[in-house]
């Protein structure tokens, strides 16, 4: 096979044993990899309707034909499975270098099953494959861990009386993916992360990862990928390239400020999650104080790069000063909207202090701001009190967020109950109305009531409210590729589809979203994918493969007991209109879309892929 | 003569430039463990090593240099295909390699691919 190695590597961690089995071409080229491969093993191989925290649920870490080739940002690892946070489909994706290293090992999926009787990490170095005690790293932020693992490296390199830095490089080389205490605890906002600051942290993966004892997967591979046609590869990867390069977006302000140039655009358009979505503005100074410019003139470093992408996007940062001293990598745009605006907080230090405990302890910053600012709007409604929290919890205040962020990771104090999440917090004191999210997955920063593309996505995305999903910012905030008016709702439904099936394809083929940003095309993905794996891609195959693997996670879905009734969004977003701003008397008109969205997908009335739609697409109905 | 510049203060650690160069030198086929260019990377230090001559004992003291504001082990941004790093020799054989700028007239491919243009190609008294 050309692009994929071949191998997919099956871990039973109940029995502590592993097989290696053979990618199925039919099922590699139908599914594309990444996301679209990983639910393809999960539908098959579980019940929709198990415990995800107990030993039949599986963890699926899945890359694609072209991760590893040196496509241009093509580095993504998907990791999928039935979520324990909204018990629907669960994935998310790290960026970093781990996806490119499984592949040089020799591996297109890691399978794991079951559950370690003690804590366990997974190496994978090129055909030795072993499942090592990991009692020593039971309780370790991840930095600590991957620290300790290298050194763990370097010493086993020092005692077979290799030269001096041998082992440096090669612990150095070595790629490491792995959960901290907030996964080991079964906090259901777990991540898993790797390189210390690229992280897989949306609805809970790290908490499956944490529930089967596995602390870690560590990889070094020595191996080669293969490609079909290496000229045309070339050619196609350096053409996109050009591209980037050349957009001011892509090629000039990415790369310099990363994703904190958001603010300003966000708050122009009024749809900022502020004060838990109370309000879609921000006043101008506190913008300014987290916006990029100023973000790069006080914590910035310097960019990072994941694999095989020149922007550099990444944020390498420290805070000086000392009550919030640290450093790591970010915070992203998310993270600052919602450990920060979302909880009524400008300051960027306490925000960057935060977003580092999110990454040392292992949490997704997005549902961490989330469920703060949700506690912090319970606290000011009377709802809860200082009794409960431990002090008093009010917006904007910035010591606040740390504590909780820390707290949350170890399932400490205030911190046990935020750890499972806004719903079933919202459910616990009884008031279901204030949490903001979709299918119990905590909302992004996105007010929808101002940009109703962006509600359509997120009341219809197959994980919950994931904004990535179907990416509607890049059109009706950013104008790229077209500029759309976010406070209509005509003609949204067909957009909301076209992104949703376009970025299940990039999320499967492993190209990061704000290529979207440049005018990069289905034509440019597919000459990506034929040059790679010379299988016989065109822009056709390919755009159904991305419907199917859309109506692939519907299935699971519905099987897993998710309706009509699911595709909604809260009760703000639909019922009270926004209080000020550009989207000022608007709310979410989610009804006046939904109808069309099923229509278009080929479903019916109830959501349901009809059965002309699943046999076009050559999926079994349920 | 043409010679490649590596600024390591551009460098984002892409490592697009590994996967190229090992494309180049054998059809089809990718393997940055077998480039002739590696970066080398360390907390906030991305910095592209070139492979440059063989040698068969690694040196007899380690040394520290100093670049700019950053103390460096000397090993970290060593060119040479040495006994004492993994890098800049084929993993299974061991032969090792070194760089040969894509050919005559110098036509690196890092350099081409380099979106950052930490890589250049610049002109050196002979």
């Amino acid at each position: 096979m050309n692009g994929w190695v071949g191998n997919i590597l099956r871990v039973n961690l109940t029995q502590g044993n592993y097989t290696v089995e053979e990618l199925d071409p039919d099922i590699a080229k139908d599914y594309l990899g990444g996301g679209g491969l990983g639910v393809k093993f999960l539908y098959d191989e579980i019940d929709p309707t198990i415990d995800p925290l107990g030993p039949d649920n599986k963890l699926i870490f899945s890359v694609s034909s072209l991760v590893g080739t040196g496509s241009p940002t093509t580095c993504h690892c998907a990791v999928v499975s039935k979520s324990p946070l909204t018990g629907a489909i669960g994935r998310s994706i790290m960026g970093g270098y781990f996806g490119a290293e499984l592949k040089y090992a020799g591996y297109d999926a890691i399978i794991v099953e079951g559950k370690s009787p003690e804590p366990v990490s997974l190496w994978i170095m090129d055909d030795d494959i072993q499942l090592k005690p990991a009692q020593h790293l039971w309780g370790k932020t991840i930095p600590e861990t991957e620290d300790m693992i290298r050194a763990e490296i370097e010493d086993e390199w020092r005692a077979r009386g290799t030269q001096r830095t041998h082992g440096e490089w090669i612990a150095r080389e070595t790629q490491i993916a792995s959960v901290g205490p907030a996964g080991e605890r079964l906090v259901r906002l777990a991540a898993i992360l790797t390189d210390k600051g690229r992280a897989a942290a949306r609805t809970g993966m790290g908490t499956v990862m944490g529930s089967k004892n596995l602390k870690a997967v560590v990889t070094r591979g020595t191996k080669p990928v293969m490609v079909a046609d290496g000229e045309a590869f070339k050619q196609a990867a350096l053409a996109i390239q050009e591209i980037l390069k050349g957009n001011d977006l892509t090629g000039n302000r990415h790369p310099k400020y990363g994703t904190p140039i958001a603010p300003p655009l966000w708050n122009t358009w009024g749809v900022l999650p502020a004060r838990h979505f109370q309000a879609g503005i921000f006043p101008t100074e506190a913008v300014d104080k987290i916006k990029g410019r100023s973000y790069r003139a006080s914590i910035l470093l310097r960019g990072k790069s994941c694999f095989s992408c020149g922007m550099g996007c990444g944020r390498l940062t420290r805070v000086a000063e000392e009550e919030f001293a640290g450093s790591g990598e970010g915070p992203e745009w998310e993270s600052v909207a919602l450990l920060g605006i979302c909880c009524g907080v400008d300051n960027l230090a306490a925000i960057a202090k935060a977003n580092y405990n999110c990454n040392e302890l292992g949490i997704d910053t997005i549902s961490a701001g989330n469920v703060i600012a949700c506690a912090m709007e319970l606290f000011e409604k009377g709802i809860i009190t200082e009794k409960d929290v431990g002090f008093e919890l009010r917006f904007g205040d910035p010591q606040a967020v740390v504590r909780l962020t820390r707290e949350i990771g170890w399932r400490e104090g205030f911190g046990d109950i935020l750890a499972e999440g806004a719903y079933r917090m919202t459910e616990k004191y009884g008031h279901p109305e204030f949490f903001m999210g979709v299918k119990k997955l905590e909302l992004p920063a996105f007010n929808v009531r101002a940009m109703k593309g962006m509600g359509l996505n997120l009341a219809t995305a197959n994980e919950g409210a994931n904004h990535m999903r179907g990416p509607m910012q890049n059109l009706e905030l950013i104008g790229a590729p077209v500029k759309l008016d976010p406070l209509q709702t005509e003609g949204k439904a067909e957009w909301v589809k076209k992104l949703q099936d376009s970025m299940a394809i990039s999320d499967s083929i492993g190209l990061c979203g704000f290529l979207d940003w440049a005018p990069i095309t289905d034509e440019h993905k597919a000459a990506l994918l034929e040059a790679v794996t010379g299988e016989g891609y065109t822009v056709d195959n390919m755009l159904l493969a991305g419907e199917r693997i859309w109506n692939l996670e519907r299935l699971f879905n519905l099987r897993a007991g998710f309706t009509k009734k699911d595709d909604t969004l809260p009760k703000r977003m639909l019922e009270e209109p926004m209080p000020e701003g550009p989207g000022k008397g608007h709310v979410c008109e989610l009804d006046q879309m939904l109808p069309e969205y099923y229509q278009l997908r080929g479903w019916d009335e109830n959501g349901v892929p009809t059965l002309d739609k699943l046999t076009e697409l050559g999926l079994e109905p349920i | 003569m043409l010679r490649i510049k590596a600024d390591y203060t551009k460098c984002t650690g892409c490592r697009q430039c590994e996967v190229i160069c090992s494309l180049q030198h054998k059809e089809n086929t990718i393997n940055p463990k077998t480039s002739r260019i590696r970066v080398f990377m360390r907390e906030d230090l991305f910095f592209p090593v070139i492979a440059g001559p063989y040698t068969d004992a690694e040196c007899n003291a380690r040394a520290f240099v100093t670049i700019g504001d950053r103390e460096y082990d000397e090993c970290w941004i060593c060119r040479a295909s040495c006994p004492v790093k993994p890098w800049f020799k084929e993993p299974d054989t061991e032969i090792p390699l070194k760089c040969d700028f894509c050919g005559e007239p110098p036509d690196p491919q890092c350099v081409k691919w380099c979106f950052q243009e930490a890589l250049t190609l610049v002109e050196v008294p002979d």
